[in-house]
């Protein structure tokens, strides 16, 4: 997010081209009688209006977009609550924001000057393994893996339409657990199997070429009267 | 040379297809569910698809999963999921089947 850093330094020099060709527009566009004041244009309304919060009031307010291409200073438009008007103010588009109102309309006509991205780098940690508090737990990480199975399957039945959804829907809940007890630096595979209790057998097994001193893996068994759901997840240090 | 460079440090899921279908194969061949011999079956198709992958001589560590089912009329699923890196990371899985076994062989490979 340091991009916003830079244009907030500018936000306070408007540019005189903009003037003229919104109050272009003011004048071909003004079809309903607005309120007293700068005419309330969706269309004009970004540039010709320093403060908007009269207005804010009238029209719904989405919320800014984040954009990558900060395109320098502009005010406040209609659509920007009071609340956020200051410290968005560097987020200010040259170009119009009616295509986020109902009905309005979006022109692009000499109003759009964009900035280039600013790039962002980061440096250089020297760092060639993980610190020894951030190493992949495996007992924690079997500890949620176990938890997250009994929680979800418990009395589920196996139905051959729905179980293939739930095996997914499994390993992107494991992960999304995981993603917040993941230690930085870390990647992670998680691979659920979910089949149906029968009178036959299942092996599952695993092999992998990683390092022992800094990766690991773990697994999770469940199993009831009418399925069985066998989980492993791998945890692989990125260098 | 940039061609050369991302050849080397993506996953290309097409070879290692190949690889891994040609080691079930050669494994498993023609055999029938014996549960004495599948630990040895799966240990086997493990180490030699490991050792096939590093010939390769790609800065990645790899993850082969192999399952194998008898042929019994219950039904399987298996799904993975994983916060790696798109670009450089990948994984494939081939399934392979004779009269008796179902065996599904992943494998992950992850970029250093």
């Amino acid at each position: 997010m340091c991009l916003l850093t830079d244009c907030f330094t500018m936000s306070n020099q408007p540019l005189p081209l903009s003037q003229e060709t919104l109050a272009q527009f003011n004048r071909s566009q003004s079809t309903e009688p607005g309120p007293p004041g700068p005419p309330r244009r969706r269309l004009a309304s970004i540039s010709t209006r320093r403060s908007s919060k009269d207005h804010s009031k009238d029209h719904p307010h989405p919320r800014p977009l984040f954009l990558r291409a900060m395109t320098g200073p502009s005010s406040e438009s209609s659509f920007m609550s009071p609340s956020v008007s200051t410290s968005h103010m560097s987020m200010g588009k040259r170009f119009s924001f009616a295509g986020w109102h109902q009905g309005g309309r979006v022109s692009f006509s000499g109003l759009y000057l964009q900035q280039p991205i600013q790039e962002v780098y980061v440096e250089n940690t020297y760092r060639t393994g993980p610190e020894p508090s951030c190493r992949f737990s495996a007992r924690r990480t079997q500890q949620i893996l176990q938890a997250t199975l009994d929680a979800y399957l418990e009395g589920v039945c196996y139905s051959a339409d729905s179980c293939s959804q739930l095996c997914q829907m499994l390993a992107d809940l494991v992960l999304s657990k995981l993603k917040d007890v993941n230690p930085p630096r870390y990647k992670l595979v998680c691979q659920v199997v979910v089949g149906q209790s029968g009178d036959h057998g299942v092996r599952v097994a695993s092999q992998s070429l990683i390092n022992p001193n800094t990766d690991n893996y773990t697994s999770a068994v469940f199993q009831n009267h009418s399925l069985f759901a066998v989980a492993v997840v791998h945890g692989v240090y990125f260098e | 040379m940039d061609e050369d460079q991302s050849e080397e440090t993506t996953f290309v899921v097409d070879e290692i297809t190949t690889i891994i279908k040609e080691t079930v194969e050669t494994t498993n061949g023609n055999n029938s569910y014996q549960h004495e011999k599948i630990n040895q079956w799966m240990s086997s198709i493990a180490e030699i698809s490991l050792s096939q992958l590093t010939k390769l001589g790609k800065p990645f560590k790899y993850i082969v999963t192999c399952i194998i089912l008898q042929k019994n009329g219950a039904g399987l699923h298996t799904a993975s999921s994983c916060f790696w890196d798109n670009t450089t990371d990948g994984s494939c899985t081939v399934r392979w089947e004779n009269k008796t076994i179902y065996c599904i062989v992943s494998v992950f490979g992850l970029a250093i």
